[in-house]
């Protein structure tokens, strides 16, 4: 267990590295999906971390619920986008809520203990 | 253990994804405070745009407006020459500048003091009228213009004995009389030398006259007094 948040930290800041350094800097336009996707990813992880606390975690189920609800998130806030339909807003606002009750869940856990 | 290893590897891939998308994230937003926004920078290019035709439009009306205005400039200097021209020929008529052309010149002279006796002297002197009656003869065969011993005579010269003088111009001129005529020569000579004419009559009471033909003079201006 300890050795999963080492390593999670540690690909964590390697990543943080990498994207601050690498040259190519994010379009403009494209920050707004980058947006949606991050907190889709981020939900993705609580989620996973929560799964941990709860014995239920599962590899693929994680790895697959992470690319696909990025990818997804940014996906429908481009569709929307093409359509004049806000959907980020549905993204942010499901995500939000997952994200905080993830977030909740795992400090009863971490209380509990 | 080699599940928990590819667990470790993709738990570690994931978090490396997420670090790397929330610190591009991170750039953006920042960049984005710091730089232009997307919509400003139309806004100020559909200005340019904007601002760049109008330029055009206004280069376009300078070059109208400057044709125009040579146009006019060309204009007003036609009018400044024609109204020159005008001038000229007003003060050329009115006796205000010199003039030059062909003409006669024409001589009277009070005859010398002779023998000639039974003519009385106060009709050997030249008279006034004697001068009018030239002007006139003068002035009927089409002269131009004329003067009188350097007097230029003008529409208000008058020509009138003051005692034993003759006064043109309001200046004392004496014999002999010169006057000079700027017109056709021919018919300004025929006038004066026609059968009855001025010249016989002079030369019958006695006085010199002599007709010449010039075909360049020169008369003075008239200078006012």
């Amino acid at each position: 267990m300890r050795m999963g948040i080492f390593l999670a930290l540690l690909g964590l800041g390697l990543g943080a590295l990498i994207g601050f350094y690498i040259p190519v800097a994010l379009p403009q336009d494209y920050a707004k999906y980058m947006s949606v996707a991050a907190l889709a990813a981020l939900d993705s992880v609580f989620g996973g971390i929560r799964a941990a606390f709860e014995d239920k975690f599962d590899q693929e189920i994680f790895v697959t619920g992470f690319f696909s609800n990025a990818l997804l998130a940014a996906g429908l806030t481009y569709i929307g986008d093409r359509l004049a339909i806000d959907l980020y807003l549905a993204a942010v606002v499901a995500f939000g809520v997952r994200l905080f009750q993830n977030l909740a869940i795992i400090r009863r856990y971490i209380l509990k203990n | 253990m080699p599940q928990k290893t590819s667990m470790y590897i993709s738990i570690m891939l994931v978090a490396a994804v997420l670090g790397l998308m929330l610190s591009l994230q991170f750039r953006a937003v920042n960049r984005a405070s710091s730089g232009i926004s997307i919509d400003r920078a139309q806004e100020v290019t559909a200005e340019l745009k904007r601002i760049n035709q109008d330029k055009e439009d206004l280069s376009k009306e300078i070059n109208d407006l400057t044709s125009k205005l040579n146009q006019v400039k060309q204009g007003q200097a036609e009018a400044v020459a024609a109204l020159q021209s005008e001038l000229n020929k007003v003060r050329m008529n009115a006796g205000l500048i010199t003039v030059s052309g062909s003409g006669i010149e024409l001589v009277l002279d009070k005859p010398d003091n002779t023998e000639d006796t039974q003519i009385p002297p106060e009709l050997m002197v030249i008279q006034d009228e004697y001068l009018l009656s030239a002007l006139n003869e003068l002035w009927g065969a089409g002269a131009e213009a004329i003067s009188i011993n350097g007097q230029r005579i003008i529409a208000t010269t008058e020509i009138r004995q003051a005692g034993s003088f003759i006064n043109i111009n309001l200046n004392r001129v004496v014999p002999p009389y010169q006057i000079l005529a700027i017109g056709n020569p021919q018919e300004l000579m025929n006038t004066l030398e026609m059968t009855g004419g001025l010249q016989e009559y002079w030369r019958d009471l006695g006085i010199k006259v002599t007709i010449e033909k010039h075909e360049d003079l020169t008369l003075p201006a008239y200078v006012k007094k």
